[in-house]
């Protein structure tokens, strides 16, 4: 994971505090993808060190698409009329589905109200921070960004996330659209220098599927995501795919490895899997038995992957369940 | 001495990265270049290849050296208008430093070219719409509507399709489109709280703003800046004083109006149908939020002395474009009443001057010069023979055929950027075309400035189209949807017209 070092205006004790804390976000754009894995991050950040950040990215406005007239001056009538930002409604949607669902019972909840300017926005950044006494947070921010998958890596420069919820939008793509226009969570997963969650149909208490090759980059990821599964109870099972069958033992050997790992870190494995053919193909096919699939990053460089592509992306672009790329 | 240690562990680090060899150390270095730039910039690269590459070429029969330079840097511009890698003020810049650098021209000359009558009237319509966004109308023309039309969904549909469009074709469809999206949302929130339940609520309302505006943009010469464009093409190209053979290429606004006009209105019943066609709202009445609505009017109370100053000001500038603007330039009336505007205190300057985007004035500016530039150096006319040649095998190289594929590919062309900058763009071409085929000039002109209203397509097609969207209501899938029935029934609404009207006219 790349080191955050604090955003402007934070003091040192600040920073570390929050380095400690088991930060999520949640992009919300309306969708019932986006409520269902708002759903799911409550179950993952239900402790009390964990915040829950939930956020709308909205387009800048900018007048050269407008025939010259700024859009600011539309948006600045509608403001006169009263009328809210587009998202307003979904963030507090958001935040009574919480409330539901007991993240933020008690009533001990402070609420703050902030705003920061934006070049080139009169409206700005607004956010409103829910704290209670423990410290818990839960964040609504409306923020705006020239576009979205800016808009969602520039909120984790704000304040480290240790995971990234989305939904997938049924808009990948393969090279040659994305080519033209690339799709919000593709780029948000090639470049957030944290786990990725592209969310399809996320449905809680099917168990989390992790794929290891037996390096030690993946060996991490295996820590942990069964980390993070124990944090909502989630069973966890452990898959590895040779290429032939004279790898098999290889395989074998990556699984019972993993295996050994985390049964000293106190984590039952609820099966393992051992597979021979594509890795892409036979992660996708026995995907659809979880709740999602836990692929890692590979080591390569972004100039490999252009020429060569990596198991992780293709099984996050061509999946039919959720997906997630740990880091 | 105490450093000692800090020293050692650079020179191992040092050493390590010495250590990697062959291919593990181009990936070292790649990774330490920011790939990503290149890839995000990438068109630019792009455009910047084909545009040296088309230089570089053995230069094709029938065109000048200078003509090619010209031409080059047209596709270039094209490529980055459609792709926008870099934002669009700096092809701007781009087109103004070609000029200098690869056509020799002399910086003032090139600086003194930039600013014609069209783009002082672009520069003075956009204060304008700011001033006439800012009086707080917007209103007023709402309790308008609902008072006319009552609480049927179709009824305040087709009213608020009707109002937009008479208002949008004299102060252009951006203004109308700021002034609107208010009411529009308005009337979707007091119906329901809930974006999802009044989905397809939403998109009628604020589609009927949007197109009512766009289909509008072609009534007058200052519903947009494409047809001021037009203008001014057609006085350069063909008008010359010393001929009076020559004197109807000078267009005037009731000319135009003549032509125009009565496209807008016949197409104003399709653009209801066709979104009720396409939509079908959740609620055939919208009763609750009208009273609201009307409730929320009330309380501004009366119209107000600088209400209907504002409205007189307005008219004497309607009035100007109609009698004088043939003598001082439409340019100049626009300019004029800004000025009436800020001189009477209904406006702050600091409201124009965060309201207009300056840099689309420039973006006009160099795309109109490098247009006029096309026609001086035969590139256009080279162009112009290649496109009729392309078209001769279909059949379309002349009379009704070449109108059609005129539109077809104005069209085509204004989807993908800004209906000005396409008509500045094509305009050169489509003139030329027009003289090549002995087509009446002013046939095919008007037919390339109202095809570039069509832009019913994309988010980024039209201003009205773009701000409408800002209210985070529509997707850009919607415009798809519905776009493709409009661009259909406008082209056909317009060829027909231009078939069976304008003969009447004597063009």
């Amino acid at each position: 994971m790349v080191n955050w070092n604090g955003a402007p205006g934070m003091s040192a004790a600040e920073i570390e505090a929050r380095k400690d804390r088991f930060r999520i976000l949640v992009c919300i754009d309306g969708s019932d993808e986006c409520y269902q894995s708002l759903r799911y991050a409550a179950r993952l950040g239900g402790g009390v060190d964990a915040d829950i950040v939930l956020l709308y990215v909205r387009p800048v406005d900018q007048g050269l698409r407008s025939g010259g007239l700024q859009v600011r001056v539309a948006r600045e009538n509608m403001l006169k009329w009263g009328l809210e930002l587009p998202g307003i409604q979904y963030l507090k949607k958001g935040r009574d589905m919480l409330k539901e669902l007991g993240i933020m019972a008690g009533d001990e909840w402070r609420e703050e109200v902030a705003h920061t300017d934006v070049n080139g926005d009169p409206l700005g950044d607004n956010k409103i921070n829910y704290i209670n006494e423990q410290g818990k947070m839960v964040v609504l921010k409306l923020k705006v960004a020239t576009d979205i998958a800016t808009g969602i890596l520039e909120q984790w420069e704000l304040g480290p996330y240790d995971l990234i919820i989305l939904g997938a939008s049924g808009r990948w793509k393969g090279m040659g659209r994305s080519f033209w226009d690339p799709a919000v969570a593709e780029k948000v997963a090639i470049h957030a220098p944290c786990s990725v969650l592209v969310a399809r149909d996320l449905e809680e208490g099917h168990g989390h599927l992790i794929c290891t090759d037996g390096s030690d980059e993946a060996m991490e990821m295996v820590r942990s995501d069964a980390e993070l599964a124990s944090r909502c109870d989630c069973p966890v099972s452990l898959m590895s795919v040779a290429l032939d069958v004279e790898e098999e033992p290889d395989a074998k050997a990556n699984v019972e490895k993993a295996e050994a790992m985390l049964k000293e870190l106190g984590i039952e494995v609820k099966e393992t899997i051992i597979r021979v053919g594509n890795p892409v193909d036979e992660i996708i096919e026995v995907g659809p038995d979880y709740s999602l699939i836990v692929v890692s990053e590979s080591g390569k460089s972004g100039l490999q992957r252009f020429f060569m592509g990596s198991v992780a992306f293709k099984v996050m672009e061509n999946a039919h369940n959720s997906v997630m790329i740990a880091r | 001495m105490a450093d000692h240690p800090a020293r050692l562990q650079s020179l191992q680090n040092r050493i390590r990265v010495n250590g990697i060899t062959g291919l593990k150390r181009v990936m070292t270095l790649g990774s330490w270049l920011n790939l990503y730039f290149f890839w995000e910039k990438k068109w630019f690269f792009i455009a910047m290849v084909v545009g040296a590459f088309m230089l570089e070429m053995p230069l094709p029969e029938g065109l000048s050296p200078e003509g090619l330079i010209i031409l080059t840097m047209s596709v270039v511009a094209v490529i980055l208008f459609v792709t926008e890698p870099v934002p669009l003020p700096t092809v701007a810049l781009l087109i103004i430093i070609g000029q200098v650098v690869l056509m020799g021209h002399d910086s003032s000359e090139v600086a003194k070219s930039l600013v014609t009558d069209s783009v002082l009237f672009i520069a003075g319509s956009l204060m304008l719409a700011v001033a006439v966004v800012k009086q707080k109308l917007d209103k007023r023309i709402a309790w308008l509507i609902v008072r006319m039309t009552g609480t049927k969904t179709w009824r305040v549909c087709f009213g608020i399709t009707v109002v937009s469009g008479i208002l949008a074709s004299f102060v252009g469809e951006h203004t109308v489109a700021a002034m609107m999206l208010p009411v529009g949302i308005t009337l979707i929130t007091l119906t329901s709280d809930d974006p999802r339940k009044v989905r397809n609520l939403a998109a009628v309302l604020l589609f009927s703003i949007a197109y009512g505006a766009s289909v509008a943009g072609i009534g007058t010469p200052s519903g947009g800046a494409r047809n001021a464009i037009m203008i001014g093409y057609w006085k350069e190209f063909f008008y010359d004083p010393t001929n009076p053979e020559t004197y109807k290429f000078m267009v005037s606004y009731v000319d135009w109006m003549v032509h125009a006009y009565p496209m807008f209105l016949i197409q104003v019943p399709f653009v209801t149908a066709i979104l009720f066609w396409t939509f079908r709202p959740e609620y055939r009445d919208l009763s609750r939020a009208v009273v609201k609505l009307r409730a929320l009017i009330e309380e501004e109370g009366s119209m107000k002395a600088a209400d209907w100053m504002s409205i007189a000001i307005f008219f004497l500038v309607l009035l100007g474009w109609i009698t004088i603007s043939g003598d001082i330039g439409m340019g100049t009336v626009a300019v004029a009443g800004a000025a009436v505007f800020l001189i009477a205190g209904l406006v702050r300057w600091e409201d124009i001057n965060s309201g207009v985007n300056w840099g689309v004035i420039l973006l006009y500016a160099a795309a109109i010069s490098l247009g006029l530039q096309m026609k001086e150096t035969g590139a256009a006319q080279w162009v112009a023979e290649g496109f009729l040649a392309f078209l001769s095998p279909l059949g379309a190289n002349e009379g009704f055929g070449l109108w059609a594929a005129v539109s077809v590919l104005t069209t085509g062309v204004t989807n993908m950027m800004s209906n000005g900058a396409a008509v500045a763009v094509l305009g050169p071409i489509v003139l030329k075309v027009s003289v090549v085929a002995n087509e009446s000039p002013i046939i095919i002109g008007y037919i390339t400035a109202i095809s570039s209203s069509f832009a019913y397509l994309t988010v980024v097609g039209t201003p009205a189209c773009t701000i409408v969207y800002a209210s985070g209501y529509l997707k850009a899938t919607d415009f798809l949807i519905v776009g493709w029935k409009m661009a259909i029934a406008s082209s056909v609404i317009m060829l027909v017209a231009a078939k069976l009207y304008w003969p009447l006219l004597g063009v």
